[in-house]
């Protein structure tokens, strides 16, 4: 069922010969504004209006409803009008850093797609190293959040940068241990033999989706997923009540949307991580691979509006300590026993 | 009767009929030099320079543990300072002391080491009227800006004065020359008066040592509106009650208009009808229930941190009160329903429309409720987050003379509407809730509780409106056109507003206007023990706790 | 671009161009379009007022149906501010503060009479007679306080504003929040002098001129 990444075919499609280096740069360009534009389309979609009318249906209301059908076109006026705000350089700003911050955390996200299989041939490359790849350019983000915190010359802005990188320390390492689980099971780091590995059925019309082999380890994942994209209950670098707004809050303009569109590519990233290493990727019954995978990628997006909107913040000490003192622990002994259980069985 | 309240063990002066003054001049003995007569106590008139003493005497020997207000007023040959004491145990239980002081050189000694409490009122006193307190630790201006001229209630202010206003740039934490120079890993924030969880524009100056806090200092008057001189410049009969609304403005409305409507009624000796008082003390605990459901909702939102479900939920409820009272007094917030003597108008009709929307209301009230302990009272997060945070304890409530849900939260049994009766309490059945908890959780579960028992006493209150016989519906006691209390009359009345004790002092001087008209404001007393809760805490428990007191600035500032 | 533009829609594009060619003018139209289509509002209470604001931005009256319900705790990134209640001497250079680090183009609710004239508290001693004093203001909402359906309206006839290109000329009064070295040196200045350093903001009220 492995098809050919995406540059191959699309040198394949313009007749021109796989082999060249030339072609297949150009190709895997053309492949990468493909997959970036599809992940754009999908935040865009997300947030200014999908987080509206999610968060809308949570608490009783209707949400953007007056311009286009169902509000859509506010995605046009929102990022539009965003866009051609003024921006706003405070007064000691440390320059460079605080341009690059935004574009860093926008991009880090978008990186990691490279590597996700998203069905039908929609895949840019399958390094060996892929999993290990998508942690490694998923955790640059908070270089950019520390950058943006530090930079901005503003203590809730500072307070905000401090605060991520405490949190995403924190949570990053239980994060890769249980991921690691899943490398130990499938016996590869390389991302398509993970899903390959998850096309089989585990009883009856089960499929041995990681999810349903070791669910603890799926539970964990998600929670600890929820803090590295800063979601409530962990969305304690922005906290609005506390600190304003946080590493962002002096960021107008075409830098915030760049902070708010890597926010939600995170989101999304984090789906795809979780849809591919214990969903199967893009396996699943009648429709094709990729509508599957983005059902799945929305199914996490949808699991963190819920969390935002019924569960109470916890408090950055309480986060640090569930971090450290319970997921390390437990994704460690998840680590360990899967290790045992695929040696015995083994 | 639920309404009972244990004994408190015999002081001096507590005799079986109410207090015997004689035996508390006598425990003063020569510090007492002069003796007034006011309407809700005696007052004792001691010299500028013994105030400290009488008070720790009175404090310490004669139980009066709650220094509930103090007034400053400036009189044509002398500055006054009343400090309006009452009992936690028994609120009925008055006395105020009257410090005279000199008019070229108004000074008296702080009461501040005796009553935490005393430190901010005297700093308003300071502020607004211009009397210094010797011995005060901190005296300088709280309601106006610190270069303010003139003291605006005194007699010779010039209100047409220019005034300049200045906005300090905030110190920056990351220049070397910011930093303390005994703590150098400290640095200062402004929180407010502009900040998404101060519930309007409270300044909270704070220094923070990493994520704690570990000094804070509350910055007051972002919405001083001069209530007190509104409400000296307006007539008693129909121009001071559309302020009231204004002080706690979250539809707690009638609950203050009760504060100066039952505070003037006590002056001018109105005697309000039943039926009157019964339609009052419905729709002030209907406003109880959409103040209390806007102190769940913003809470919610301080802890949940966004806009989320509960924030909305509460507002959803409110929405229903909201109608109710507006089908009652035709207006959402600033109802302006009551009057001296009864309330504007009788029920809308047709009443029985009117009675069933409470009731269905009603009904619905325990599955709301029950929806609210499932997402914040039962969820695990939020008792992680509120229990033993923001402890209050029950000596600091009283020495910082908080009152309402936030003492009751920590235990202290005190409730105006039972202590010290007034409307139509003292014929329902209804408890005073207490929880003994001392943290944020305590001050929630309270607020929560009170709600259902302000539906208990309006589910009363609406049977017996509907038998009320037809012919004896008396809305309005007669009072006179225009009201002018015997002069030189003073009164301290207070009821139980949504955030406590609502008092006001009034005095009279002949006119149909006050002469002195102050504002004992339960949230100013409230917010004063926001740093006794948060010294040590983490900024998220301090914005909680900023939650719990649930402040209305309106209120805090007047 | 309708009648009354003022400075806040000029952009360096429509320098360059002159006038009003043709390109230029249907992009005037969709940016109008777009700027009175969705709107990020700031997340500001003062008083009263306040409370009925949260409650249009909440169930049943669901201002975000107009594609301006979110709110925004930093000013950077807000573009309509409404202003909720009495403002008085010490808050007002925070508000001018605020609304001076909104990015442009920025747009200004006045909601309640007292921000459109100190309302019932016009004559106490400590209180601004109205937002105009202090920065300019777009829609006045009148009432104490108005109802949510009238802030509805009144951000609706915002956006319509906006949408047809039209804007308030901007009626402040002249006010004095500058460098304290541009005051003029009267005996109270020279008084304060000493204490206000070059960097404070300074605003100086003057109540005679207020109306």
């Amino acid at each position: 069922m492995q098809s050919a990444p995406l540059p191959e075919s699309l040198a394949d499609l313009a007749g021109l010969d796989p082999n060249s280096t030339p072609v297949m740069i150009l190709m895997s360009l053309i492949g990468a504004a493909l997959i970036g534009s599809l992940m754009m389309t999908n935040t865009a979609l997300a947030g200014p209006w999908a987080k509206r009318k999610i968060t809308a249906a949570f608490t009783d209301r209707i949400a953007v409803d007056r311009i286009g059908p169902f509000g859509l076109l506010i995605i046009v006026a929102d990022s539009v009008r965003l866009l051609s705000k003024e921006l706003i350089v405070p007064e000691g700003v440390d320059r460079p850093a605080w341009d690059l911050a935004p574009l860093l955390i926008a991009s880090s996200a978008l990186l990691g797609f490279a590597v996700i299989p998203m069905g039908n041939g929609l895949h840019l490359a399958d390094p060996e190293v892929g999993l290990a790849y998508v942690f490694a350019t998923a955790s640059m983000a908070s270089i950019g959040l520390v950058m943006a915190g530090y930079a901005s010359n503003n203590k809730y802005s500072f307070l905000g940068g401090l605060r991520a990188v405490a949190q995403n320390l924190a949570y990053e390492i239980p994060l890769i241990l249980t991921g690691a689980s899943v490398v130990i099971f499938a016996g590869s780091l390389q991302i398509s033999e993970i899903v390959a590995a998850q096309s089989a059925t585990l009883i009856g019309p089960i499929p041995s989706w990681y999810a349903f082999v070791n669910p603890f380890a799926f539970v964990l994942f998600m929670i600890a997923n929820l803090a590295e994209v800063g979601r409530n209950p962990f969305d304690i670098p922005e906290a609005p009540t506390e600190i304003v707004a946080g590493y962002q809050t002096e960021y107008s303009s075409v830098y915030f949307v760049l902070i708010y569109l890597g926010e939600f590519i995170h989101i999304f990233l984090g789906g795809a991580i979780i849809a591919t290493i214990f969903l199967g990727g893009p396996a699943g019954p009648v429709l094709p691979g990729i509508v599957w995978f983005l059902i799945k990628i929305w199914g996490v997006f949808l699991f963190t509006q819920w969390a935002r909107s019924a569960v109470p913040r916890v408090r950055i000490d309480q986060l640090i300590e569930i971090g450290w003192k319970g997921m390390l622990v437990l994704s460690l002994a998840n680590l360990l026993l899967t290790a045992v259980i695929v040696g015995v069985v083994a | 009767m639920s309404l009972e309240k244990p004994s408190s063990p015999t002081e001096i002066g507590v005799t079986e009929d109410g207090l015997d003054y004689d035996a508390l001049a006598e425990l003063l003995g020569g510090h007492v030099i002069d003796r007034e007569s006011h309407v809700n106590a005696e007052g004792f008139v001691v010299r500028p320079d013994e105030v400290q003493a009488v008070l720790s005497t009175l404090k310490t020997e004669a139980g009066f543990d709650h220094l509930a207000n103090l007034t400053a007023q400036e009189y044509d040959d002398r500055y006054e300072s009343i400090y309006h004491l009452r009992k936690y145990d028994d609120p009925t239980q008055e006395l105020s002391i009257v410090v005279p002081s000199p008019k070229d050189d108004p000074h008296n000694q702080s009461a501040a080491r005796i009553y935490d409490t005393a430190d901010w009122h005297e700093r308003e006193a300071y502020d607004l009227v211009g009397i210094d307190y010797d011995d005060h630790p901190d005296l300088r201006r709280i309601l106006l800006p610190e270069t303010w001229q003139g003291h605006p209630l005194s007699q010779d202010y010039d209100q047409n004065q220019p005034q300049i206003v200045t906005l300090r740039e905030n110190a920056n934490p990351l220049q070397d020359d910011q930093r303390s120079e005994d703590d150098p890993d400290t640095m200062f924030v402004n929180i407010g008066p502009h900040h998404p969880a101060t519930h309007g524009v409270l300044h909270v100056k704070t220094v923070l040592d990493g994520e704690q806090v570990a000094d804070i200092d509350p910055d007051i008057g972002y919405l001083h509106r001069c209530e007190e001189q509104m409400c000296q410049q307006g007539t008693y009969r129909h121009q001071i009650m559309p302020y009231p609304d204004r002080w706690d403005y979250v539809s707690a409305g009638m609950l203050n208009e009760w504060a100066y409507a039952r505070a003037a009624e006590d002056l001018a000796d109105i005697e309000v009808p039943e039926y009157a008082q019964v339609i009052r003390t419905m729709s002030a605990e209907l406003s109880r229930i959409a103040a209390h459901m806007l102190a769940l909702g913003t809470f919610a939102l301080d802890v949940f941190g966004d806009f989320t479900a509960i924030f909305q939920y509460a507002f959803r409820d409110r929405e229903v009160v909201m109608n109710i009272l507006e089908d009652i007094s035709g207006q959402r917030l600033m109802f302006n329903y009551f009057r001296l003597g009864g309330v504007a108008w009788d029920l809308p009709e047709p009443r029985d429309e009117f009675f069933e929307k409470i009731r269905d209301f009603l009904d619905d009230l325990p599955y709301k409720l029950e929806e609210y302990h499932d997402l914040i009272t039962g969820n695990e997060i939020f008792q992680m987050r509120c229990v033993d945070t923001g402890v209050l304890t029950p000596e600091k409530a009283k020495s910082y003379g908080a009152t309402g849900p936030v003492a009751r939260g920590s235990g202290v049994d005190y409730d105006l509407r039972r202590d010290d009766p007034y409307g139509y309490y003292d014929e329902l059945d209804w408890n005073v809730v207490t929880e003994t908890g001392c943290d944020n959780f305590s001050r929630v579960l309270v607020r929560m509780r009170e709600v259902e028992e302000s539906a208990r006493i309006i589910e009363q209150c609406v049977d017996l409106l509907e038998q009320w016989p037809e012919d004896d519906r008396e809305i309005q006691a007669n009072v006179p056109r225009t009201l002018r209390p015997e002069p030189d009359e003073e009164i301290y009345r207070a009821v139980e507003g949504a955030k406590g004790e609502l008092g006001i002092y009034i005095r009279s001087d002949g006119t149909d206007k006050p002469a002195r008209f102050k504002i004992r404001s339960p949230c100013f007393s409230n917010l004063q023990t926001l740093p006794e809760m948060s010294q040590g805490e983490y900024i998220p428990d301090m914005i909680a706790s900023l939650g719990s007191l649930d402040i209305v600035l309106g209120e805090v500032d007047r | 671009m309708g009648e009354g533009a003022d400075a806040r829609f000029n952009s360096t594009l429509r320098e360059a161009f002159g006038s009003t060619p043709f390109i230029l003018t249907k992009f005037d139209q969709f940016m109008n379009w777009v700027r009175g289509s969705s709107m990020f509002m700031l997340q500001f209470g003062i008083a009263c007022c306040s409370i009925e604001m949260i409650h249009t931005y909440a169930i049943k009256h669901d201002l975000d149906r107009f594609g301006a319900g979110i709110p925004r705790a930093s000013p950077r990134q807000a573009d309509v501010i409404v202003v909720p209640g009495t403002i008085v001497s010490k808050f007002a250079p925070r508000m001018k503060r605020v609304y001076d680090q909104m990015p442009e183009p920025k747009f200004v609710v006045s909601m309640g009479s007292c921000t459109i004239s100190g309302g019932p508290f016009q004559e106490g001693y400590n209180v601004v007679k109205g937002a105009e004093e202090v920065i300019p203001v777009d829609i006045h909402v009148p009432g104490c306080p108005p109802r949510p359906e009238a802030l509805v309206y009144g951000v609706a006839k915002l956006q319509e504003r906006i949408a047809n290109g039209e804007s308030s000329p901007v009626t402040v009064k002249p006010y004095e929040l500058e460098q304290f070295g541009d005051l003029e040196r009267d005996e109270l200045v020279e008084h304060l002098a000493d204490e206000i350093d070059e960097d404070d903001l300074v605003m100086r009220y003057n109540w005679n001129d207020s109306p």
